[in-house]
């Protein structure tokens, strides 16, 4: 399971990259494991704004709809528009073109309560 | 996820398929919640065609869909169109299990055994699908590893959703045919095959307990399921309560 260090992750499976106020965020390489083939994702509209573990979009792999939550409280600001032709970069690439959407966060301190990598792989390895 | 599940009868004055997929959402926020897990079992009356959560509306031939007397509904779970009236529905929600074994995979493989445990009292030998068939609108005309086959013909299809830590799947058990199939009901795409060559491929893609010999009545099938999932999955049943508001 490739679990990059200079993340942070949620107990809900997706990873925070923070530069600055901005969180680029996606789910993870065991979340991508567990879904299989990701045939459609649902973004978040940019504008919107979303509250830390709810809720903002969903993800559609074999006949199975996942709801994605965001991390961190704020607006989003940017979203991968590329996912409508190309989902299944969420299996292929979870850290990099799979990356579904960024939060300008409202309060950045909010990433101090999410895992590191160490506690994430404890988390789902338990 | 072995112990006491509550089943939840639902075959006899089924409400319309908005209701049938608000009762399917409620169970699963109810475990969601911390409820027991549950085992529904239903028809549909009138029929119904439902659409996979991100389906595109302009899939369905709506004033074909009113002129059969169809209700058009959206499930929360996965998956493309399919026509309900002729089936019996088994929905289960339960806690969303944590490691290997809560792979959207992992799970559809652990619900097929007693899915197969049921039908194998039916007399039905069926085994789960291999990813095969055609990409389009209509559920049955392609099989996943959710669904369920006799021999190469799909019998049964099924389809999830999770979230809040638990997850809801659903599916139809195919009785008989009704006079018209999804064809009817859905629109032809671009570079779609004719209609009377896709409605072909559809009758030889599926299967019914009538065309197999197997017992048709809606709770002999509901009956054995149910005995098939307390049997191979351990589960018991320790309550018995009416359908959803009935």
């Amino acid at each position: 399971m490739n679990l990059p260090e200079e993340l942070r992750y949620s107990a809900e499976h997706e990873w925070v990259a923070v530069d600055g106020v901005r969180a680029r965020i996606g789910i993870t390489d065991f979340a991508q494991d567990q879904l299989g083939d990701v045939v459609y994702v649902e973004l978040p509209s940019v504008g919107a704004n979303v509250l830390a573990h709810a809720s903002c979009a969903e993800v559609e792999s074999t006949k199975s709809v996942s709801e994605i939550y965001s991390p961190v409280s704020g607006t989003v600001v940017e979203v991968n528009d590329t996912l409508g032709d190309a989902p299944e970069q969420v299996n292929g690439d979870p850290y990099g073109a799979g990356w579904i959407f960024v939060v300008e966060m409202a309060d950045p301190s909010e990433v101090g309560a999410l895992l590191d990598a160490a506690a994430y792989r404890a988390l789902v390895e338990a | 996820m072995t112990g006491a599940w509550l089943l939840v009868d639902g075959l006899e004055h089924p409400p319309d398929a908005a209701a049938q997929m608000a009762a399917d959402l409620a169970m699963l926020d109810a475990v969601a919640a911390g409820g027991a897990p549950v085992l529904r079992l239903y028809c549909w009356d009138p029929p119904a065609l439902s659409l996979g959560r991100f389906q595109p509306d302009d899939d369905v031939d709506h004033a074909a869909c009113a002129a059969r007397g169809v209700d058009v509904v959206r499930r929360p779970t996965g998956g493309r169109a399919l026509l309900h009236g002729a089936d019996v529905t088994y929905s289960v929600a339960f806690p969303q299990p944590s490691g290997d074994a809560g792979r959207v995979d992992a799970l559809y493989e652990w619900l097929a055994g007693g899915l197969i445990a049921g039908l194998a009292l039916l007399g039905v030998e069926a085994a789960i699908a291999r990813n095969d068939g055609p990409a389009g609108p209509v559920c049955f005309a392609g099989q996943q590893g959710a669904d369920l086959r006799v021999g190469e013909r799909k019998l049964c299809g099924s389809a999830q959703v999770r979230r809040d830590g638990a997850v809801l799947q659903h599916g139809a058990v195919l009785l008989h045919r009704l006079p018209f199939d999804e064809l009817d009901l859905v629109h032809d795409r671009p570079g779609d095959p004719p209609v009377e060559e896709a409605r072909a491929h559809l009758r030889h893609a599926t299967v019914t307990l009538e065309e197999l010999g197997a017992p048709t009545e809606p709770r002999v099938v509901a009956e054995a399921l149910v005995e098939g999932f307390a049997s191979a999955l351990d589960l018991q049943f320790t309550s018995r309560v009416g359908s959803p508001g009935g």
